[in-house]
């Protein structure tokens, strides 16, 4: 969908010549051949970043549903800041999983029924004084704008993040609690399809996977890391930048989005560096075997993207106006990482990645 | 074809070359024939050699800089999700309708999963009609109902039916004793907003993959209907008929390409089509709401809800959208099942190739050799698979022979295996084994291979 231009059939061809003769070899001289090596980091990316990080968005809805079922009994301030405190550390999770927006949670097509936006007041207001039960099938039947993170966000934050506990009705509590059990569930899902043969077929790719060898894992994923730098430079934060336009935010009434964008790169510091719930292999031992400046240009440009958004002081909504010109650097960081994933980290596990 | 662009000279050049490479680099694999290596690019030189959950989403290879940033536009567009709120972008939904974008149904680009018993239809819709035809000889649509039933409402609307779905399922064996089972779909409308239609036809469909249709719809038609044989006059049992259906913005009877039973004319036209029928969005060539004649119709403050900008840019995001290349097609299970797709008479509908017609002014779909394994054109595929609902001149057992290329991505882009009009099928087997009518002869061709040839065939798909 976002992505740009994989042509290069010729390269291809190219391959398929060169690569059914090849002999495997190791430039590296580090342990193992390039292929145990570039399996070991499928494996260990499976576990480390993207096992991980769904468990922990899986225990994160776990603790919001918690969190939801303690303020509606007891309807404290400090319940619902801890409320708060879990929808932030969840939305954390999933933002660190953009950059992994392959296999279940796409095939499954959860993305837009946990995280569409912006929310649909109209809508919402509707819902509320509507007087159906919030069961989990009237959830499914809303449209995507009316659940997921956002809407869980509009209610417990309010409009501009002042919300008191006073303040929710208890249909909003009711819908509240409904909507932390469908993310559950999503999440649920995400978590078990992986579990249920999704790790298999992409740690062993070959017969019985839908990826017919290393090559296809290894395309995948960087596909992927690409199109999250796409996404943030050229839609999350490029579209409500040109339109001027801060109701475009993607987590406006936490005041959250530019957390979410720095957090999608750093899904790709991730994958890129094998590290999340531990530092293991990751894309950087693959470019280190064939090419360390290519792995030095990399670093320096993630470090680069992340520092970009870091730089920024204000709320996103604000930035727009206010710190344009630092909204311009952050989106060209990005595009330059995005830009040497695509021309160089690309052709390159192309090349080397075993057929 | 003369090479006029400098970045074409550079490909093909780096293409010979790359061929030269291959075919010396060493004999191992089994290399196709020179004339066969073109089938490696299934979409000519608008072929992207990328196998991931993004096959089926790239942007021509050789768009320009400018084009890019159309198709991106065109992208956004295709993602935006449509709200009833009044206040915001996207304005515009239903409201009544049957999803919330394009990319809802047409997830990744590609093909929508069949609901499964109980599950609400998600990329699956219902067109109905009663007996008779419109103006134009298109479905007569459903007094208070129109052509396509909407199960979904926004706030304050009621949507027109509830549906749901279920399956009956029969067991089967090849002549050697593998078995195989099939599944009919059955259809229940309860909840009717008003008086249900006594005599209402009922036609479920699955959201089609998107890529490669610039391509299609830049094959010349004479090409296409030179394959025509209404009245079977060769004799081979197959007389594939070309639909002609009503063009709007030419005002005039064109050829049917896209849609399961080749109803639109054009991509524009099925574009703008489905933003009015799946979301209630009105447009410059469909201006009123699929909820006209209803009590809860928009029509006194009827604007057009879609900017023609962005009509266009969607229309040119699908026509740009490039084709998966081939994948391991010169492995040697791969060509036998090759010659089997061609023994046992697939391609005789599934015609494996076309070149696009020369277009001045759009070089990126000129003069292409495409590999869409189509002829576009409407056959009868027997009683089990009829919707028994015409649709212009398609009658009730006739569908459109639908593309394959990119067939064998499915899993990967879409995580499942659904085929055929209404997703029915959870297999590439199952799906050639739904087949009949004129195809009868080809199915039971596939049917009486043995085991292994059978999956060679098979293999053969998964390669497209």
């Amino acid at each position: 969908m976002n992505t740009k231009n994989i042509s290069s059939a010729a390269l291809i061809i190219s391959l398929i010549g060169i690569h059914s003769c090849r002999k495997a070899e190791n430039p590296s001289g580090s342990s193992g051949t390039p292929e145990e090596v570039q399996k070991a980091i499928i494996y260990q990316l499976a576990d480390n970043v993207i096992f991980a990080t769904y468990q922990d968005m899986d225990s994160g809805a776990v603790a919001l549903e918690t969190h939801v079922n303690a303020f509606i009994q007891n309807g404290g301030e400090e319940e619902l800041k801890a409320c708060r405190e879990s929808w932030l550390a969840i939305r954390g999770a999933w933002e660190k999983s953009e950059g992994f927006l392959f296999g279940p949670v796409a095939t499954q097509n959860v993305d837009p029924r946990i995280d569409t936006w912006p929310v649909n007041f109209q809508s919402l207001d509707s819902v509320l004084t509507h007087n159906s039960t919030f069961d989990n099938a009237y959830i499914e039947s809303l449209e995507d704008a009316l659940r997921g993170f956002h809407p869980i966000e509009y209610l417990i934050f309010g409009q501009n993040g002042e919300k008191k506990a006073a303040d929710f009705t208890q249909r909003q509590k009711d819908y509240l609690l409904a909507l932390s059990h469908n993310l559950r569930g999503l999440c649920d899902l995400v978590v078990n399809e992986w579990h249920g043969g999704y790790y298999k077929e992409f740690t062993q790719p070959g017969s019985g996977s839908v990826y017919a060898n290393q090559r296809e894992v290894y395309e995948e994923i960087v596909q992927a890391i690409i199109g999250i730098c796409d996404e943030v430079a050229n839609g999350k934060i490029l579209e409500p930048f040109s339109a001027n336009d801060p109701s475009l935010e993607e987590s406006p009434f936490s005041q959250n989005s530019m957390t979410d964008f720095t957090n999608n790169i750093r899904s790709v510091a991730n994958i890129y560096y094998g590290a999340y719930s531990k530092n293991g292999k990751g894309l950087e031992d693959f470019v280190r075997l064939y090419n360390l400046s290519l792995h030095g240009k990399i670093s320096m440009e993630i470090e680069a993207a992340i520092k970009s958004l870091e730089n920024i002081s204000l709320p996103f909504g604000q930035a727009i106006t206010a710190e344009a010109t630092k909204l311009q650097s952050a989106m060209d960081a990005i595009n330059a990482l995005k830009e040497t994933l695509e021309n160089e980290l690309l052709p390159l596990v192309q090349l080397h990645s075993a057929e | 074809m003369k090479l006029q662009h400098p970045k074409y000279r550079i490909k093909v050049i780096a293409i010979l070359v790359a061929l030269v490479a291959f075919v010396f680099a060493c004999r191992k694999a089994v290399p196709l024939s020179d004339s066969e290596q073109n089938e490696w690019y299934s979409g000519g030189m608008q072929t992207v050699f990328i196998s991931g959950s993004g096959a089926y989403g790239q942007p021509f290879p050789t768009l320009s800089k400018e084009k890019q940033e159309l198709h991106e536009l065109g992208d956004v567009g295709f993602g935006a999700i449509f709200n009833s709120d009044p206040k915001q972008r996207n304005y515009g939904l239903g409201p009544i309708f049957n999803h919330v974008s394009c990319a809802s149904c047409h997830i990744g680009d590609g093909r929508g999963k069949a609901p499964e018993t109980g599950e609400a239809l998600g990329s699956l819709l219902l067109r109905i009609s009663v007996p008779g035809t419109d103006p134009h000889g298109g479905p007569k649509p459903v007094p208070f109902y129109g052509g396509q039933l909407q199960q979904r409402s926004i706030f304050g609307a009621a949507a027109e039916a509830d549906v749901t779905v279920s399956y009956t399922e029969k067991s089967y064996q090849f002549p050697d004793g593998e078995s195989y089972a099939l599944r009919t779909p059955v259809y229940t409308l309860s909840n009717y907003y008003t008086t249900g239609p006594g005599n209402m036809m009922v036609s479920a469909r699955m959201a089609a993959p998107v890529f490669g249709l610039g391509l299609l719809e830049a094959i010349n038609e004479m090409d296409i209907l030179a394959l025509q044989d209404i009245n079977d006059q060769d004799g081979d049992g197959i007389s594939g008929k070309a639909n002609r259906v009503w063009d709007i913005e030419k005002n005039e009877m064109n050829l049917g390409r896209f849609g399961w039973k080749a109803g639109q004319p054009s991509l524009i036209q099925q574009s703008a089509a489905a933003y009015n029928q799946d979301m209630g969005i009105t447009n410059r060539l469909f201006p009123e709401e699929s909820s006209l004649g209803q009590t809860q119709g928009n029509l006194a403050s009827s604007i057009q809800e879609l900017s023609d900008s962005t009509l266009y840019a969607v229309a040119y995001y699908v026509k740009s959208l490039a084709v998966p290349g081939r994948r391991r097609a010169n492995e040697p299970l791969i060509q036998q099942g090759k010659i089997l797709f061609n023994q046992t008479g697939c391609n005789s509908c599934h015609v494996p190739s076309f070149r696009t017609a020369a277009n001045m002014a759009f070089p990126e779909l000129s003069n292409q050799l495409i590999y869409p394994y189509t002829d576009l054109l409407v056959h009868d595929m027997g009683n089990g698979l009829a919707d028994n609902r015409p649709e212009f001149l398609a009658n009730g057992t006739e569908w459109r022979t639908p593309p394959l290329w990119g067939i064998g991505l499915s899993k990967i882009v879409n995580g499942h295996n659904n085929f055929l009009h209404d997703g029915r099928a959870r297999s590439l087997t199952e799906a050639i084994m739904w087949h009949g009518g004129e195809a009868e002869k080809a199915k039971s061709g596939f049917e009486n291979l043995n085991t292994q040839e059978r999956k060679a065939l098979i293999a053969f798909l998964e390669s497209l």
